[in-house]
């Protein structure tokens, strides 16, 4: 079944099984390899993309969801994101494996909660573990990214 | 000895030989080796240097730490450094194995790096100072160029290397003074980090090659049954899916995409041959360890200090304990995967996430049926290790696939398999007694370990019957409490579930057994548990530092908000000393951690940041094992086989504030990677009991319930 959506902007077409989450579609069929296969259950928040907005476990999500959807993913963010700025100023990732899922969640987290507590930044990132335990680090990173964005929306 | 001509490049290049006296494996004693060389430093003619090292980025920070370590001695710009982990077919190895554990990644290599610096450094000088007619001694290498101070005529070290590479190397270079450094002992960005946040495409399971299929493995859930046999068509019958392919162990779905392979191997009917532990559980395993504390037992001894018989029969009182560790899952997020090609010119190329190159190079070797040097290992960059790609269990089925399908294949396996394959830390058990004299001092310890010996399992020749399991007491028997009487023993309980090292190996069950224990012993002496530690180390002026540092900036004594209370721990491993105290409470009944102070004395350090981040890694790792992680064995197999039932720490337990103070004693550079992990279950642990009275002597923490 050929599937269409919108990924970082762009059109894309994809012949598969309905069934295919979209993660391995990204993955396999477009070459985007952002998004990673940490459980394949919805249980661990490596694969996170936005779908329309909204942070969402791409292993969990299958293509027939998204026909027309808009998708973005880690690519999408151009490098230069203020919360990918803050990562690197807080010295996130140890292995990095987990990032690409906990960065799209903190965008996802701050494009809806722009100045979040730290008890709203502990709740909305629970879903994306981290084996190496750079917790501490992506908490001090969302508060960083979020001033930063403030600042540029006020400047 | 090298001589110069061991060392063919490229044109125009100067490379000098890394040689490192001993490496040790994690889990392994420190053994005393031959010298080696694994590494080499090479200075290209466009000014740029590459160390091609046999260490494995893992997320450890050690190739930025080497890359300083280069920068710094050689006097070159850290940008103008790249390090790669270089090939184990690499023509200018020699001897030695090659692999990344034991947090040897920096302390091994800092003197070793620091002399081939030099070593480039004082020939690239020599070359200048040949050119110009001037005396070495005149010039300087600073920021990549070598200046002559009279005549401020500089050069850069790319137009020198072709000269310097035939001159002789100085056998021993003068090392830089501490004032010249530029990057050591400051905050550095790691080298790898913009990639990783950009997303690029930098781990095993991103690589991808022309005509690749992938490969889904099928693997037996019953530990280390073998493949009795399987329905084809099951698996083919799903669209996507091309063949099935069998190996020792079980069979691969190869498939078009992932997702066919995976949906494959869900459908693929399998039959797995009986095991003689088809029933085991971890009640059985429970139970024989435990019986493995007992009389009838037969223990080797580790250490035997004094005379405990004449100490227990002298004590005014003796206390015991016993307690019990689970096997814990190491969990990489990324899991087991690599790459296989076959290529026209007979070699097999390899895109593999390993600690251990060259013990996966056998292994693919054997499984390719081509001599060792025709496998080409590429090690990607690791989606967490934590001792899980130490082994090399994942990689021939991997090289079996891809000769009999001959076309590239991304081979992985589903969460599932990366918990249900086993090379767990072991599970153990422990009795621990003291000795106390009618003042409540302590004047014998005894402590006997019984479970599953680490070694047997992980070490290719296994261990032989009557010798000791290093691991199972280790940081005991080394322990630097000195009681009169100190005896340590280890009785064996085999059993079939695979293990390996993880993270911090023995001192992770060992030290919370002890430190537990210390305070249990507090509290039947009626003494606070830190003045008991201070007693203990009255001898020790380096141990005592780190436990009163940690206890002073911990506010030890001090009074805490109501219904919190703290716990203290103290656990030597890899080379380090490092104490925490916890600051814990219960929230909905659950332990939380509100604040964790670490005092950490590592000798000395080159990545304070990086120092930092593994010790915040550490103790999220060990308060993540301490609250909930277990892997519960029925029917022979593991039960917990995806995250949604083993209970990984998430940010929402995280600790509130982690506080680290890094003590540079100035001793012999030790490990950063493992040692904060071992002494946080027991500081939590310490500080429930002292919030609840309660007394845990199982873990995790999850299966007691605290109202
Ligand atoms: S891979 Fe999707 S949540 Fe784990
Ligand atoms: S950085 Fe390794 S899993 Fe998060």
């Amino acid at each position: 079944m050929k599937i269409t959506f919108k990924v970082n902007g762009e059109s894309r077409s994809v012949e598969a099984d309905p069934e295919m989450p979209l993660l391995w579609a990204l993955r396999d069929l477009l070459g985007l390899k952002g998004a990673k296969y940490g459980c394949g259950v919805g249980a661990c928040g490596a694969c996170t993309v936005h779908v329309n907005g909204r942070a969402m476990r791409s292993c969990a999500v299958p293509l027939k969801a998204v026909q027309g959807d808009e998708i973005r993913t880690i690519e999408g963010l151009g490098g230069n994101h203020p919360v990918q700025q803050a990562w690197l100023e807080e010295q996130v990732p140890q292995c990095g494996y987990c990032q690409t899922g906990q960065i799209m969640q903190a965008v996802a987290l701050l494009e809806k909660t722009p100045q979040p507590s730290s008890e709203q930044i502990r709740a909305g990132m629970e879903g994306v573990l981290c084996r190496c335990g750079t917790y501490p680090r992506i908490e001090a990173a969302v508060h960083r990214a979020a001033g930063a964005m403030t600042t540029k929306a006020e400047g | 000895m090298l001589t110069r001509r061991d060392f063919v490049l490229g044109s125009g290049a100067l490379a000098v030989a890394v040689s490192v006296p001993f490496r040790a494996e994690a889990g392994a004693e420190a053994a005393a080796r031959p010298p080696f060389v694994t590494a080499y430093l090479e200075v290209s003619p466009d000014g740029s240097v590459k160390l091609y090292s046999p260490t494995t980025e893992m997320g450890q920070g050690t190739h930025t730490g080497h890359a300083v370590i280069i920068a710094d001695e050689l006097g070159v710009d850290l940008e103008r450094v790249s390090v790669v982990t270089a090939e184990p077919a690499d023509p200018f190895r020699r001897n030695g194995q090659m692999g990344s554990g034991g947090s040897w990644g920096v302390r091994a290599w800092y003197q070793p790096l620091r002399k081939a610096s030099a070593q480039a450094r004082e020939a690239l000088i020599a070359a200048a100072a040949a050119q110009w007619s001037v005396p070495a001694a005149e010039c300087r290498l600073e920021r990549g160029e070598v200046v002559h101070a009279g005549s401020q005529r500089r050069q850069g070290i790319g137009a020198l290397a072709a000269a310097a590479a035939a001159l002789p190397l100085p056998a021993e270079p003068v090392l830089r003074p501490k004032s010249e450094l530029r990057y050591t002992g400051r905050k550095v960005p790691r080298v790898d980090l913009p990639a990783k946040v950009r997303g690029e495409p930098v781990f095993a399971s991103d690589v991808e090659r022309p005509n690749m299929v992938y490969a889904c493995a099928r693997l037996s859930e019953v530990f280390g049954a073998e493949l009795d046999g399987f329905d084809r068509e099951s698996a083919t019958a799903v669209s996507g899916v091309l063949d099935v392919v069998a190996f020792p162990g079980g069979a691969a779905v190869v498939a078009t995409n992932s997702w066919a392979a995976i949906r494959g191997a869900e459908a693929l009917r399998i039959r797995f041959k009986p095991t003689p532990h088809d029933k085991l559980d971890s009640a059985t395993i429970s139970r024989q360890m435990r019986a493995g504390l007992g009389d009838g037992a037969q223990p080797i001894n580790a250490r035997a200090d004094g005379d405990w018989a004449a100490a227990q029969a002298a004590a005014r009182r003796v206390v015991a304990a016993d307690y019990e560790v689970p096997y814990l899952s190491h969990a990489p997020m990324e899991p087991w995967n690599c790459t296989v090609e076959f290529g026209g010119d007979g070699e097999v190329h390899i895109w593999a996430p390993v600690q251990t190159q060259d013990r996966n190079r056998n292994a693919a070797a054997a499984a390719a049926g081509v001599p060792v040097d025709k496998i080409r290992l590429h090690t990607t960059l690791l989606g967490g290790g934590f001792g899980r790609r130490l082994g090399s269990d994942g990689i021939a089925a991997a090289v079996v696939t891809a000769k009999v399908v001959k076309r590239p294949v991304k081979f992985f396996w589903r969460r599932e398999d990366e918990f249900g394959q086993g090379w767990y830390r072991p599970a153990q058990a422990a009795r621990l007694q003291a000795a106390l004299d009618a003042d409540g001092r302590v004047t014998g310890l005894h402590v006997r370990t019984a479970g599953p010996a680490l070694s047997a399992s992980f070490s290719p020749q296994g261990l032989p019957a009557g010798q000791l399991d290093g691991s199972s007491v280790s940081t005991i028997r080394e322990s630097r409490y000195r009681p009169a009487a100190f005896h340590v023993e280890w009785v064996r309980v085999d059993q079939p579930v695979p293990m390996a090292p993880w993270r911090a190996v023995g001192a992770t069950q060992n030290g919370y057994f002890l430190e537990c224990f210390v305070d249990e012993v507090a509290r039947a002496a009626g003494r606070d548990p830190y003045q008991l530690r201070r007693e203990l180390l009255a001898h020790d002026p380096r141990a005592l530092n780190v436990i009163d540092t940690v206890a002073r900036a911990a506010g030890w004594g001090e009074p805490l908000p109501k219904g919190r209370a703290r716990g203290m721990a103290f656990v030597e491993s890899y080379g380090s000393l490092c104490a925490e105290v916890a600051e814990v409470s219960l929230r909905d009944g659950r332990p939380f951690v509100h604040r964790v102070v670490c005092a950490l004395d590592c000798g000395s350090i080159v990545l304070p940041d990086g120092v930092r981040s593994q010790v915040e890694g550490g103790i999220v790792q060990g308060l993540s094992a301490v609250l909930g992680e277990a892997v519960n064995v029925a029917a022979g197999a593991a039960v917990e086989r995806n995250f949604d039932t083993y209970s990984m720490l998430r940010i929402t337990d995280a600790p509130e504030r982690i506080e680290t103070i890094i003590i540079e004693s100035g001793e012999p550079m030790g490990g950063v990677g493992e040692p904060p992990l071992p002494p946080l279950a027991p500081a939590v642990v310490n500080a429930l009991v002292a919030l609840t009275g309660k007394s845990i002597r199982e873990l995790p923490l999850s299966r007691h319930r605290f109202a």
